[in-house]
This record gives C-alpha cells, structure tokens and sequence, in this order.
C-alpha cells in the first residue's frame, strides 16, 4: 500500500471510528480526557492500519479501553474525576430519562460489579452484539454471552431490590410516600 | 452497530435495554466540529510514520504540533525516566544478558510496552514460534519487587542459563503477568526475542499441546 492509499484508506476507516469513539468516551470519562484517549486510540489505529479486522469498530473500542485505563491511571486523574463527579451530580441537559427511574436504575448499577456494568454499556449503550463484545473485552463470544447473561439478571434482581424494598417498611429513603 | 444477527438472546429484554439506553450520558453529544477532525487526522498521519517512535522529524520542527504530541512525548518522557530509574534502583549498572549472579547464570528478560497488549493475535504456529530467539520451558519461582523468577529445566532456544527473569515497569510486568498467567509455582513454555517476553500465545501455560509446538519449532536448532 503506498503512502496515499495508506492517508485515504485511514482517513475513510477513522471518519467511521470518530463519533462512536466519541460517544464511548463520552460515557466513561470527562471532556478532557475522552480527547485525548480519542486521539491515542485513533494513532492506534494508523499504526495498525494493515492489521485492523474487517469490522475495526469493536476492535477500536478495544483499544479505547485500554488507552484509557492507561490514562485513568495517570496524574492527571484525580482532578478530572472530581470534575465528571461535579458535571454528573448536576442535573443532565437533555435525554434525562423517566427521572425516578433513572435513580433507580442507577442505584441498582451501582450495586453491580463494575465488569457487569461494563458488559451492559456495551451492550445497551454501544449496541454491541455478544461476539462484539467479544471483540472488545477480547474474551471469547461465547464467554461474552453468558457473562451478558448474568449480568442483565444481576441488574433485574438489584431494581426488583431497588424497587420493591423488602420488609422493613420505610426504611428506605427512597420508598414512595 | 446495525447488525445483530450474531448474538443469540441479544435483544431477550429489550425493555431493560430500552431503560438503559435512556440514561446514555452520550445522547446529547454534538456532533464534533468538522475542521477538528480534519486537524486531528492529519496531525496523526504527519507526525508519525507507519514504523517510526513517536518523535517529530527536524523537518517538521515543532510548527503546528497538537496537543497529542506533547502528550506522547511527555508519557515518553515519563516511560524512559520510569525504566530509568527502575533500572538504577533494581539492576545498578548491570545489564547484560545473560548474567551471572553470584554462582547461578541468569537470562534477563523484558515485557513487552502497553501497545503490544492491544494488538490481535494470530494463533501460534512453529514457523512465528522458531524465529524467537529464546524459548524454554521453566517453572515460575517467585514473582516479587517487579521481577517473575523462573527456573528453566530445557532450553529449546537461546544459551541455556541457571535462572530466566522478567523484569519491567509496574504497569507493564502486571499486563504480562495477565497476559501469559504467571502465576507462583506454574509451569511454563516461554519463549522470547531481542531480549523481549513474546506474548499473543507464544508464552504461556505449559500444555501438551504448546510444547508439541516448541518441539516441532526448533526441531532443526538442536
């Protein structure tokens, strides 16, 4: 491949890869951070550009990850995590959901483990299938479904905690007057 | 993502999927500016080549450098001084390979930098596993202060020494050890070159099978 096939080729496969990167970081890491995860991941992808599957996507987020767990665990990640802690506590500019349910839905998240949590955003947020999962966790398919599995029953068993407290009756500060 | 056809129970509750994608924090993401993008793309493509290091050309100078290449050179900076001092505070100024320490013959072997953890593997063949320089098979003494001890009981590669050690930053040593499943008292074929723990299947835990592989691979060296 010469030197401009090479340009376009990367230029055509990264223009796909941008705004899903960007929604990925978006849900995982402040601003700052998430740009310059986004540019590591897309070197990434230059410097591998002979080696990326014919679906780079989840391949990408794969990298993505990796970039950023690198980076979280950098200096710089204590006053950012201060700073996506004080941008999350507002309240969301839009797409807030059905409020209560969401608090609820959060709750029950955060009782997950964070590798459940994990396996659900991509399967909910980045709409990855079990084999793309797959991809990314770099675990087998078959391993990514059945963790999928666990993980959503995980999630059903903590909101039926969450939603429907047992005993104890108003001993929960966020049971319904 | 439009495709879904490969995961079966994939959509099994769309309703709790439904729920989930309505708390995306990413849903109200603009779009990012056009001329940003353009910048970013081909910052990457001209700082840096398919092969080189990341570090600019004289030619290029320090004109129109982006944010991700201050980045890049300040985690260089910061990787050399790490393995700098890692170096002075484990190894003194003794680094050759093979060492002998005290009276046992040691073989000094690196991890592989983060990228190579990122990179997809092709299933080991002979052919990849016979250009490795070092190869044995050795069980893992002791893994502590960033160093994987292993004692050899066959070389199929490389001079044949007492002792084989793996040293590498923190970060590094960890992915490895996930990477290859170190683990105290585990049996292992490992395999190496230039100095470098090759991963991706290469080395891994000692298995019938992976050292049918070393056999056949450097049959002809013996």
């Amino acid at each position: 491949m010469d030197a401009h096939t090479r340009r376009d080729r990367f230029e055509q496969i990264a223009l796909s890869l941008i705004e899903p990167l960007r929604r990925f970081l978006a849900r995982r890491t402040d601003p700052d951070t998430a740009d310059d995860v986004l540019s590591e991941t897309l070197l990434v992808c230059w410097r591998r550009l002979d080696e990326l599957p014919a679906e780079p996507l989840p391949w990408a987020y794969g990298v993505a990850r990796n970039c950023l767990a690198n980076a979280e665990r950098g200096a710089r990640r204590q006053h950012r995590v201060a700073q996506k802690m004080a941008a999350v506590d507002r309240p969301a500019e839009a797409h807030a959901g059905p409020g209560e349910g969401d608090d609820r839905l959060a709750e029950a998240m955060a009782s997950l483990r964070p590798e459940d949590t994990e396996l659900l955003h991509l399967w909910a947020w980045e709409q990855l299938t079990p084999g793309e999962i797959a991809a990314v966790l770099d675990i087998t398919p078959n391993a990514a479904s059945i963790r999928l599995h666990r993980a959503r029953e995980k999630l059903r068993t903590e909101l039926r905690k969450v939603e429907q407290p047992a005993g104890h009756e108003g001993s929960r500060e966020r049971r319904e007057p | 993502m439009s495709d879904h056809d490969d995961g079966a129970g994939w959509d099994d509750d769309p309703e709790l999927r439904a729920r989930l994608r309505a708390a995306d924090p990413a849903s109200s993401l603009a779009p990012a500016d056009p001329d940003r993008v353009t910048r970013l793309l081909e910052d990457i493509m001209d700082t840096h080549t398919e092969t080189d290091l990341p570090i600019e050309t004289r030619q290029t100078g320090t004109r129109g450098r982006s944010p991700l290449t201050w980045l890049v050179a300040a985690a260089a900076i910061v990787l050399i001084a790490g393995v700098g001092l890692f170096g002075l505070l484990n190894h003194g100024f003794d680094d050759d390979v093979p060492t002998a320490g005290g009276s046992q013959t040691v073989t000094k072997l690196r991890a592989p930098g983060h990228e190579a953890y990122q990179a997809r593997c092709m299933v080991p063949t002979a052919e990849t596993l016979s250009r490795q320089t070092l190869a044995f098979d050795g069980t893992v003494k002791e893994i502590a202060g960033g160093v994987v001890t292993l004692a050899p009981r066959h070389f199929y590669a490389g001079s044949p020494t007492d002792l084989v050690t793996v040293e590498a930053p923190d970060a590094d040593l960890r992915a490895l050890i996930q990477a290859v499943k170190f683990d105290d008292g585990g049996r292992y074929l490992v395999s190496a070159t230039d100095g470098e723990v090759s991963i991706c299947g290469l080395s891994a835990p000692y298995s019938q099978q992976l050292a049918a592989l070393y056999a056949r691979a450097f049959a002809a060296q013996r």
